[in-house]
């Protein structure tokens, strides 16, 4: 249980998380396990650069999906403001809401992949 | 477990957390694109509901929709968006197209169960009604055309004819009419409709059976008195199944009655009731009146003996049984063979 307790302390609603797996705490971890190969598939980050806002969205968009079907609240609520903000057409904001969002990515994926 | 999903999302995150939701009480099918879903879709499977996310690569969740109301399958298959919240437009487009209800990420599984659980037994039950109705729309077809024969049999006994007539009357009516709509563009019509016809066609003579024996049987030549109500069967035929219309599909009673009370209309206009001239007369009563006159001249009467083929066709076309379309004559000429041999009774 190490792997949620730690995520837990990084602020996500492992409760809620397990609830959504029908109480199948395996089958929850062995799902959060493929959060970085689902966060590595994308790259928000090369899209900002690009300056590609359509991608940036898209990606966004479904990483806070996956985020929020896993119950890691901060990067879900963190995706969340990514895609609102796009979708305002504050791509600035949203790029700032997404640098912020980086490190709170690697250190979940950092947890994940640590508890193997 | 004899019910499936279809499950169709890019993300493999989601799609596991729906599979374990439903697992325990369906078959479930992954899609990882649209694709994929399209060609499980156009498998044997049978799927009793479909979890759909809208931005997929390769083919989107609305370009399964689309394809889905191309097959017609929309509207047996309970189709369940899956959103994170996308934009309203795309959401309208989806319901648009036919999807029936909205999942929003993140999941919540009780609410997610029972909806959809609920939207299932639904369809399921609609899809039942449907093939209960289906069933009972063929076995009501059987039937009028069960009525439609028997009652044609009916009136050939009282012609003191086998009811062999009307089933050749029949045939060839089909088998000229496929030929002229093949021909020709203008009269051109497809072969459900070309099959309608050809049962109307049985009735052609229906109001005989208001013809009085004496003249209906009368062996020899009719007065010009006894001729004109003679005349009155097309008129009678016609009433007689303005009576009955409820028991027929409409469409064949349209045609019915077009042909009973037409079927002696010929193309100068001097044909009975009405005196309609040319294409006035449908081109089904047209046709009924050339295999009528066919028929019996190459059949015995009480009033003179049977001519052979060939000397039937020669009458006919030299206007002894009054005129008729030349695009017909045409036509008939064309499968005078299969005509002569009979071919239209196989």
């Amino acid at each position: 249980m190490a792997l949620l307790d730690e995520l837990k302390e990084l602020g996500s609603n492992v409760g809620e998380g397990l609830e959504r797996f029908m109480g199948n705490a395996a089958l929850y971890e062995r799902m959060l396990h493929k959060l970085p190969d689902t966060v590595q598939k994308t790259d928000v980050w090369g899209a900002f650069a690009n300056g590609d806002l359509k991608t940036a969205e898209e990606q966004a968009h479904a990483l806070k999906g996956a985020t929020g079907n896993l119950s890691v609240t901060p990067l879900y609520e963190g995706y969340t403001k990514v895609v609102d903000l796009l979708r305002a057409g504050q791509a600035e904001e949203a790029k700032a809401v997404y640098d912020g969002l980086v490190p709170v990515q690697e250190q979940v994926i950092a947890c994940i992949e640590r508890n193997g | 477990m004899d019910m499936t999903i279809l499950i169709v999302d890019d993300i493999e995150i989601n799609r596991a957390i729906l599979t374990e939701i439903f697992k325990d009480e369906y078959n479930i099918i992954e899609a990882s694109n649209g694709v994929e879903a399209v060609e499980v879709l156009n498998s044997d499977v049978k799927i009793s509901a479909m979890l759909l996310d809208l931005l997929m690569p390769e083919m989107d969740g609305l370009g399964v929709l689309r394809k889905m109301n191309e097959s017609g399958q929309i509207k047996s298959i309970p189709v369940f968006l899956i959103t994170a919240a996308n934009s309203d437009e795309m959401l309208m487009e989806g319901y648009n197209l036919g999807a029936v209800d909205i999942i929003s990420k993140p999941f919540t599984p009780h609410f997610l169960r029972s909806r959809i659980n609920r939207v299932i037994e639904l369809y399921r039950h609609r899809n039942e009604l449907e093939s209960v109705v289906a069933e009972q729309v063929e076995k009501l077809n059987r039937m009028n055309q069960s009525v439609i024969e028997t009652l044609a049999t009916v009136i050939e006994f009282r012609d003191c004819e086998s009811g062999e007539h009307v089933k050749r009357i029949s045939g060839l009516t089909n088998l000229l009419l496929t030929q002229v709509s093949n021909t020709y563009p203008e009269y051109e019509m497809p072969k459900a409709e070309i099959e309608k016809i050809a049962l109307a066609s049985v009735l052609h003579d229906v109001g005989k059976i208001a013809i009085p024996d004496g003249i209906l049987n009368k062996p020899g030549r009719l007065t010009p008195e006894e001729f004109e109500i003679m005349k009155q069967h097309t008129v009678k035929g016609g009433e007689i199944l303005q009576t009955i219309p409820e028991i027929m599909d409409a469409e064949i009673y349209e045609y019915s009655f077009d042909i009973a009370r037409h079927h002696h209309e010929r193309w100068d206009g001097r044909g009975y009731p009405d005196g309609l001239k040319g294409d006035e007369t449908s081109i089904g009563a047209q046709v009924v009146a050339v295999a009528d006159v066919y028929d019996a001249l190459t059949s015995e009467r009480v009033y003179k003996k049977a001519y052979d083929h060939e000397t039937a066709v020669r009458m006919i076309r030299n206007g002894e049984c009054g005129t008729f379309n030349d695009k017909l004559l045409s036509a008939f000429a064309a499968v005078e063979d299969k005509v002569r041999n009979r071919e239209w009774l196989d």
